[in-house]
């Protein structure tokens, strides 16, 4: 009968993943699997048996999509056959029609792996049904609140799903206490990386909406030897044991040079050298932590380091046109500490510059658009020279342009176009060196495929801007 | 002479969720383009304030962990604070401020963590959080205004004595069942708006600025100002709701 259930449900979720894609809705990348779970709830559970060496969950802020594929690529690169949901679709219908589109018209899943992004607040309802060998936990940073509450609530949500699962190992980022904290909270074993010294240049001055300001454990002032940026960073307890652990993978210092950062740590009685191709400091951990995991899992220090070298970053998230000579940037945004990474990169160009922001809040995007108010976009004003236009769009376009026009912007220079065609064509054809378009979640196809119609497709840059995804 | 007014953002570590700092930067602003002065202290725990020496006391929200902490530090200042407010001082204080400012809050098992008792209303744990865009139509002088925000608040509040700010049009409000929004007491605006509530609700600016002025009994004609985008960004969120 299970099987049964298995193959109706595949079978049809292959059918509609096939005519999304004819049809070209979207990318086919989570309606099958919202279909297959309604013919057979339990399909992702009984998929997670396939698994020869087993399932890898990535969850956390920032930071997942990048994490999880470049250890995909890392294990892909041991030669090992990898399922992973590398489009982003991070809720257990994308976690499902990642399986769905690995398995066989017999339900049969050839894999080693399974490499899987998560949502926080789908990460229960997916470790419940699929037991995870390991998780990785990147960072907590505020993000689409509205749809959890508050990021107590987000990590209190993670936590308690850690603890009521069986032996699970965590990979935690020890510069964060939001994360280092679930090692104690959860009883389970954690495998810690972190950086003890980041070049302060590469910080650079990001006014940073600082979290985590409290010991989780016993309330005191948390006391900071050195920050990172947001909350990452060397810090102690003064009421508790609680403090930075010591990382079991350690990067003495990271610091960039030309197009790469540079970095290294002692480990296993030998010097590693791990170099990532820039982006921004954050790049880096989302390496350390794919490296991290992948040392965990037993790979070869030095293969997984060769493949981050030369990593290639997905799609969508810093894609890279042409219009007529100019080039266009396209990246998303979705929280402050990710806004406020990407509008430090554009400033830092000092090129002319057009600037579209496009602003919705579906229910993916998080409905809640305050935490546009967190973004210091207050740092252009003194750059506005630099900007020709910035033309808001999306469904609250309007309230970004207010965001703008309290952040000193002059207000001669704030565009409100409610088509997101007729924005991005104004953004394009308007005088300006260089085009950027800095998008939430719902606007990323949409924008995406009306430059695929005016501009040119140059491939994916990852040094040009920042990924936090 | 120029006229400079003085700004307290309270406790801006801990109570700063939901963008909230935008109502300081939107009190600010629209001083600045007027040639009022604004000068903004922040006050952190710990920190001694003396209430009426301020024009404008901003209060913003904070998640249920933070809020314990800072009743008992603001405990002692309290009755400095109540007088400030009996001699009209300007206040907004949003969701978390809001709550703080009243008698208690009642916890799922029946006990009840005091606030400041300023305020005559009382906030019970609900058993959902009450999330979404609202609307809210109230009276400021003698202007009739529709205001937009987002709420989010696992509290629910009851008035006693002191009037709402306003009726709820569309969303939850203070407690989803009796369509009041928020608390008004002299020049206190309590609200559960995030939004953040000032800057595209420009009306409600401009009356607390002026509410500043005629405190310190400042002669100062608050001239119009251009207020094409923040209607817009209103009006968007009205029609959606309304
Ligand atoms: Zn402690």
């Amino acid at each position: 009968m299970r099987l049964i259930k298995t193959i109706s449900a595949l079978w049809l979720a292959k059918v509609v993943m096939l005519l999304s894609r004819l049809l070209g809705k979207g990318k086919g990348s989570t309606l099958p699997g919202m279909i297959a779970l309604k013919i057979y709830p339990g399909l992702l559970h009984s998929f997670s048996f396939q698994l020869r060496k087993g399932i890898i969950i990535v969850t956390g802020t920032n930071g997942k999509t990048t994490t999880n594929n470049m250890l995909a690529q890392i294990l892909a690169g041991s030669g090992y056959k990898v399922l992973a949901n590398l489009e982003g679709a991070n809720l257990k219908k994308g976690v499902t029609a990642a399986f769905i589109k690995a398995a066989g018209l017999s339900g049969k899943i050839n894999c080693d792996y399974a490499v899987l992004e998560v949502d926080e607040g789908a990460f229960p309802g997916v470790v419940s049904d699929i037991k995870p060998q390991a998780v990785v936990v990147t960072n907590f940073f505020r993000d689409q609140l509205d749809r959890y509450g508050e990021l107590d609530t987000t990590i209190q949500v993670v936590s308690r799903a850690l603890k009521n699962t069986e032996k699970v190992k965590l990979v935690l980022n020890a510069d964060d206490p939001l994360v280092a904290q679930l090692c104690k909270k959860t009883g389970q074993a954690a495998f810690f990386y972190g950086i003890d010294f980041i070049e302060t240049s590469i910080t650079g001055v990001i006014e940073d909406t600082k979290e985590a300001k409290f010991c989780p454990f016993c309330g005191n002032n948390l006391k900071y030897n050195l920050y990172h940026y947001s909350q990452l960073g060397d810090y102690v307890c003064p009421g508790c044991e609680f403090r930075r652990p010591e990382p079991d993978i350690n990067v003495s210092r990271v610091y960039k040079d030309g197009n790469y950062f540079y970095g290294s740590m002692y480990f296993d009685n030998n010097n590693i050298n791990l170099s990532v191709p820039a982006g921004g400091v954050y790049n880096y951990y989302n390496a350390l932590a794919a490296f991290a995991a992948s040392v965990y899992l037993g790979i070869e220090p030095q293969v997984s380091a060769g493949v981050l070298y030369n990593y290639t970053s997905a799609i969508g998230r810093m894609d890279r046109f042409f219009y007529n000579d100019k080039p266009v940037l396209l990246n998303l945004v979705k929280n402050p500490t990710g806004f406020n990474q990407s509008l430090a990169a554009l400033l830092a160009q000092e090129r002319f510059q057009n600037l579209l922001i496009a602003i919705n809040d579906n229910d993916a995007d998080g409905r809640d658009i305050s935490w546009l108010w967190d973004v210091n976009f207050e740092a252009i004003e003194e750059k506005e020279n630099y900007f020709n236009n910035f033309i808001c769009t999306g469904k609250r376009g309007e309230e970004m342009a207010v965001r703008l026009k309290y952040a000193g912007v002059s207000t001669n220079k704030i565009t409100v176009e409610k088509s997101l065609e007729g924005a991005v064509s104004a953004a394009l054809s308007q005088e300006s060196e260089v085009t950027y378009l800095l998008v939430t979640y719902t606007a990323l196809w949409q924008v995406d495929s009306i430059l695929n119609k005016k501009a040119k497709r140059v491939g994916y840059s990852a040094e040009s801007m920042p990924s936090v995804s | 002479m120029v006229i400079v007014l003085k700004v307290c953002h309270l406790y801006p570590d801990l109570l700063n969720l939901y963008g909230d700092r935008g109502n300081v930067i939107a009190f600010y602003r629209r001083c600045q383009w007027r040639g009022i002065e604004v000068k903004v202290e922040e006050v952190n725990l710990g920190d001694q304030v003396d209430f009426s020496s301020y024009d404008f006391l901003f209060m913003g929200g904070g998640s249920d962990r933070e809020q314990n902490l800072l009743a008992s530090d603001l405990g002692e200042q309290v009755e400095n604070l109540k007088t400030a407010i009996e001699d009209n001082l300007v206040v907004l204080a949003i969701c978390g401020g809001y709550q703080l400012l009243g008698k208690y809050y009642l916890m799922p098992d029946g006990t009840r963590v005091p606030g400041l008792g300023i305020l005559d209303y009382y906030t019970e744990a609900g058993n959902k959080r009450l999330i979404g865009n609202i609307a809210v139509n109230l009276q400021m002088g003698d202007k009739e205004v529709y205001i937009t925000g987002f709420e989010n608040h696992g509290g629910k509040t009851f008035l006693g004595s002191v009037e709402p700010l306003g009726k709820v049009m569309s969303g939850n409000g203070n407690n989803g069942t009796d369509g009041h929004e928020g608390a008004r007491y002299k020049n206190v605006f309590c609200s559960y708006l995030h939004g953040p509530l000032l800057p595209k609700n420009a009306a409600i600016t401009d009356y607390m600025i002026s509410q500043a002025l005629k405190r310190r009994n400042k002669n100062f004609f608050l001239n119009d100002l251009d207020d094409t985008f923040e209607k817009r960004a209103n009006s968007v969120m009205l029609e959606r709701l309304l």
